[in-house]
């Protein structure tokens, strides 16, 4: 870890004044759990840190209007056990349940945990493994190598890593948006234009500007999101990335009929994948083991599939299908 | 239920029960009789208050004054040569007192590999030549006053390479494929009777691969040192399951006398054979120490664990398995290739397994070593059980869908209850059979339906049961313990034992401590127990391959006779040391065991610091411990998790010397096991060589959420040969057999017979 500055801002202004006189390369700092690991592993080298997590006003969570308002600063534990979200959006909560750890989400907070990186093993591992997201123009290791976690969906051939977080494929299929403000600019952005696909700049993973601070989380609230669900599928039942992983949401009318659906992917893209083809296969149908299979498969008919990580698409597919069913149970209640 | 506890009784042939006892025995009589002062076993772990309070001492929790840390740069290239160093950027870092890169000549030789007659985890020491023999070899040491300021020169420390064509993988082109028997004519291949032509003949027939990943031990306790020098003199602070070797070893690499070395190692936080030797990093981080003129700490950091640590090579056996009708097993070929590196031969014993798991008259097993470019592989819990019992069971669970056999009955019918086939001598206890009834009773065997995919939960969940057994080495090793007993007053007195032994987790100070209540009728808080420490007599012979308790207790028990006689007492059954004692001048003596049929040159050996494990086979009699397993799965209908939510093993490890940790002992096995099959795999990306998994994220060890319940039941059948205590082996036969009965049950819930190790989700989908 290389020497560098840091500054403890107490107020949003603060941390926003401080940010765009840091200097090029400056990042802030929340619950850390992201920033210092891949501080520790030389990857993010900022000369500077500004650390938000003593600024109160970003930790609010307000669920009494038409949307939930969660500050970017609230921790993961605190939303995923907060009444409301687990009431109204069981989705949100379970995707913020199944994160990481007990301890992880305790410091970590929702804000930070939008921009985690990948846990590419390739972007990971050091300089010793080219990697176009590390160090552009060097290579993607991953593409002929050990891609069982990679991306099928938005790769390039500059990057096939996948977004590793649950949260924001939540999010991404109940419309969340985000209040960003920087020195200048107080603007507000849907969820779905933060990431990027990596395309020929891997390295460039969302559409915030240096000086920007992620402020407020927004979600409107919708009868599908009490009716939601987030599945994510592991190689063990705790502390681990997802293999594949759903948020689903499903509002169904009399006589059984869909109709609102939401499906959003995770662990299997460059970003939070929604699908809206397979949202629109159900609408009008009734939900059933085949309309929900026929959504999975609608939702991974462009996947493309590496050396070793094609088996994610039937287990994607059957992942949307049970999302989907355990959603029904939700939403009919 | 009646039912179940009846099933299986008078199940063919093999109902009788070992009948050993004849041979002769220096057991005594009361103590096959269950003497109540041999039983009164400790109701906890004897440390379990200081563990809970942070209290004991690690190999790296000793803080010497001026303290300096060490922190090692590791080989970015897959093999090649260093041309060239940069230190300037990390020695400039302030604090930085040494960054010591290639070591002069002279200054450090490398101590021969264990297995060769030497001390060392591997027969080749990094950084005495410019050589990168593998990926994550340490070719550099940073020393520093602070632990961040050593790993931000380390990190600074740039080498140039020259490359060179490398192989990691069994298949990759480069390796170099040997003959065991050939070139380690010690380790010969087990040959009985003419299998080939028995199995040509046999009836039924079954011929198989099976894969096996490299697999990493991942103790929670990291490889780690803390050296300080004393004039002449060197302290090593370790945590190690081999003293002895880690001493002769570092003197050897320094060239001093093994004298000038002391070697402290109370407790290690898990070990599982990762520390069975003098580790790489302690020869130069001594000379570090020297330079520097300080002390110097290397916890070596996790990911560099992958490549530091031996590991469990990858390995491919073929098997092939011939029986006739009626199930009996006629002949099997057991056939493993098994990964090595380019600078050692690691000798593979995957037939000590096969060869007497099962009565099989005719068999041949035979051993390839594939050279590849890692650090040398070693033995990690079980080293070749684990997956000679993967191949062996899988395959007779196979015979028995093959006949429409029950597995349980088709094992009990093939048993070899008496008499090893390999040696043709006496086993010394072998109740197997009685595991496997009692598994099957504890598990309601009995309301298995045998059909694949036949038992479902009501959401259409897949059910499977599996069933496997396992066994491994009842071994001992040579051990000297001193006694020193010390009256405190009428009703107390202080027993102080210093014995060969190591304390790794698996609670060796607690069944010393069980022995020496029973027997002196001391009170637990006064027995004081040193192990892993060479400042006292023994010299602290590793403490591995199980051997552990049969090695250490023995010794003691001797000890212990020898005081009764000392002070007029009884030779068996209750006494009142502290009565005894009262108003006498303390009493010191010693006692040394080794096993049956050593020679006395072995002191020798011991006392050189070489291994001297003996086991399975002694000169008349043959002793192992052995192990059944029951094992449920899950399979959901649509994702097809596989999950295991119990687990029964029943195991004969001989006389349960400490109910409590050798219970633990037996869960944490199973526990591995399950990781082991379901998660573990060390994953090679052949275009970089090295491991590339080199973490706890890539190399998937199971979570608390991934285990269910493990119903673990003991025999506690006294062993009447093999030492004077009726005690065998439990760590390492635990984990024996978990394997192939997950496997065996994942067949049952799917008609997916998977031989590749781990068995994934994208297996069973």
């Amino acid at each position: 870890m290389r020497p560098f500055a840091y500054t403890a801002a107490r107020t949003l202004g603060q941390a926003v004044e401080a940010l765009a006189d840091g200097g090029p390369g400056t990042k802030v700092l929340a619950g850390g759990t992201t920033l210092y690991d891949l501080m520790k592993l030389r990857i993010e080298n900022p000369p500077a840190v500004i650390d938000i997590s003593r600024v109160s006003e970003l930790t609010r969570i307000d669920t009494s209007g038409a949307e939930l308002v969660i500050g970017a600063g609230a921790r993961m534990a605190d939303v995923a056990e907060h009444p409301v979200v687990r009431r109204d959006y069981p989705a949100l909560s379970e995707s913020l349940w199944r994160a990481a750890s007990q301890q992880l989400r305790n410091m970590a907070t929702v804000g930070g945990n939008l921009l985690q990186r990948t846990r590419c093993s390739y972007f990971r591992g050091g300089s010793a493994f080219p990697c176009n997201k590390r160090e552009p123009g060097s290579g993607c290791s991953a593409i002929d190598g050990i891609d069982r976690h990679h991306a099928l969906f938005g790769g390039s051939q500059s990057c096939i890593a996948t977004y590793p977080g649950d949260w924001a494929v939540a999010l991404l299929a109940f419309d969340a948006k985000l209040d960003v403000v920087g020195p200048k600019t107080r603007r507000t952005i849907a969820l779905a234009d933060l990431h990027v696909e990596p395309g020929s700049t891997p390295q460039r993973e969302h559409t915030l500007a240096a000086d920007e601070i992620i402020v407020r989380i927004r979600v409107p609230k919708t009868a599908a999101g009490r009716g939601s669900t987030y599945l994510k599928i592991r190689d063990r039942e705790s502390y681990a990335f997802a293999l594949t992983s759903a948020a689903v949401g499903l509002t169904i009318g009399r006589r059984g009929v869909i109709e609102q659906s939401r499906i959003a992917l995770g662990g299997v893209a460059t970003r939070p994948w929604r699908v809206p083809a397979a949202e629109q296969s159900l609408i009008g149908e009734q939900l059933t083991e085949a309309t929900a299979r026929r959504a999975g498969e609608v939702a991974f008919a462009g996947a493309k599939a590496g050396h070793h990580n094609g088996f994610r698409i039937e287990l994607g597919i059957r992942t949307v299908t049970e999302a989907l069913m355990i959603a029904r149970t939700r939403a009919t209640r | 239920m009646p039912t179940r506890r009846n099933f299986l009784r008078g199940a063919g042939a093999a109902t009788a029960l070992v009948g050993v006892e004849t041979v002769g025995s220096p057991l005594t009589a009361a103590a096959l009789a269950g003497d109540e002062t041999l039983r009164q076993p400790y109701a906890r772990r004897v440390d379990a208050r200081d563990k809970v309070r942070g209290a004991v001492q690690y190999g790296a929790d000793h803080v010497p004054a001026r303290l300096t840390h060490a922190v090692p740069v590791v080989a970015t290239i897959g093999k090649g040569r260093v041309v060239e160093f940069d230190t300037t950027a990390a020695e400039a870092v302030p604090g930085v007192r040494l960054v010591l890169t290639r070591i002069p000549p002279g200054e450090l030789r490398s101590a021969p590999f264990i297995m060769a007659g030497g001390f060392a985890v591997q027969g080749y020491q990094p950084m005495t030549s410019d050589r990168v023999a593998y990926r994550g070899q340490m070719i550099a040491l940073v020393v520093a006053d602070t632990l961040v300021a050593a790993t931000e020169a380390a990190a600074l420390v740039t080498a140039r390479y020259e490359t060179e064509p490398f192989a990691v993988t069994l298949d990759a082109d480069g390796t170099e494929t040997l003959l065991q028997a050939t070139v380690i004519p010690r380790f010969p291949d087990t040959v009985m009777g003419d299998a080939d032509a028995a199995y040509a003949t046999s009836p039924v027939k079954l011929d198989a691969t099976y894969d096996g990943p490299p697999q990493h031990a991942m103790p929670i306790e990291l490889l780690a040192s803390t050296v300080e020098w004393q004039g002449e003199n060197l302290i090593v602070r370790e945590s190690t399951q081999n003293a002895n070797a880690v001493r002769h070893g570092v003197a050897y690499e320094l060239g001093i006398s093994a004298d000038r070395v002391e070697v402290i190692s109370p407790s290690a936080g898990g070990a599982f054979g990762q520390k069975n030797s003098f580790q790489m990093h302690l020869g130069p981080l001594a000379l570090a120490a020297r330079r520097v003129g300080r002390p110097v700490k290397l916890v070596v950091p996790r990911t560099q664990t992958f490549h530091a640590g031996s590991f469990r090579p990858a390995s491919r056996q073929r098997i092939r398995l011939g029986a006739d009708r009626s199930g009996r097993m006629l002949a099997a070929i057991h056939e493993i290739d098994a990964q090595t590196s380019r600078h050692d031969l690691f000798p593979m014993q995957y037939t000590e397994l096969t060869g007497r798991m099962y009565d099989i008259p005719d068999f041949r097993g035979r051993h390839q070593l594939v050279r590849t470019d890692a650090q040398t592989p070693g033995y990690m819990r079980a080293p070749f059980e684990h997956i000679a019992a993967f191949a062996l069971e899988s395959s007779v669970d196979e015979l028995a869908y093959k006949l429409g056999k029950d597995p349980v009955a088709l094992r009990l019918a093939n048993d070899a209850p008496t008499t090893d086939p390999i040696s043709g001598h006496p086993f010394t206890s072998r109740h197997l059979a009685e595991c496997l009834r009692r598994g099957a009773d504890r598990f309601g065997w009995v309301d298995r339906r045998p059909g694949v995919g036949s038992m479902r939960a009501k959401d259409g969940t897949l059910i499977g049961w599996g069933v496997a057994v396992g066994a491994y080495k009842a071994a001992t090793a040579p051990a000297t313990a001193v006694l020193r007993a010390e009256s405190l007053g009428r009703r107390r007195c202080r027993v102080t034992i210093t014995v060969d032994g190591h304390e790794m987790g698996q609670g060796i100070r607690t069944a010393i401590t069980n022995l020496i209540t029973g027997n002196l009728g001391v009170a637990t808080e006064d027995v004081v127990v040193v192990v892993g420490d060479t400042r006292g007599v023994p010299p602290q012979h590793s403490t591995a391959g199980s051997w552990g308790t049969a090695t250490a207790l023995p010794a003691i028990d001797a000890a212990m006779g020898k005081l009764r006689e000392q002070l007029g007492l009884r030779p068996s059954g209750p006494i009142d040391l502290p009565a005894a004692m009262s108003g006498r001048a303390p009493v010191e003596l010693q006692a040394r065991t080794k096993a049956p049929g050593q020679p006395d040159d072995v002191w020798d050996r011991v006392a050189a610091g070489g291994a001297a494990g003996a086991g399975p086979e002694y000169p008349a009699f043959t002793s192992m411990s052995y192990i059944a397993h029951f094992v449920e799965v899950r399979i959901e209908p649509r994702i097809r998790r596989i999950r295991v939510p119990r687990v029964v093993s029943v195991a004969d490890c001989g006389r349960v010397a400490s109910p409590v940790t050798a219970v633990s002992q037996v869960r944490g096995g199973v526990i591995w096991g399950i990781g082991a099959t379901l998660r573990e795999g060390g994953e090679v990306d052949p275009r970089f060589g090295g491991f590339l998994s080199a973490s706890l994220e890539d190399y998937a060890l199971p979570v608390n959420a991934d285990i269910g319940d493990i119903d673990v039941s003991l025999i506690d059948k006294p062993d009447p040969l093999l030492n004077s205590v009726g005690v065998k082996s439990l760590g390492e036969v635990s984990m024996v057999g978990v394997a192939p009965a997950i496997a065996n049950a994942v067949w049952h819930a799917t008609g997916r017979r998977v031989r590749r190790l781990p068995i994934r989700i994208e297996d069973v989908i």
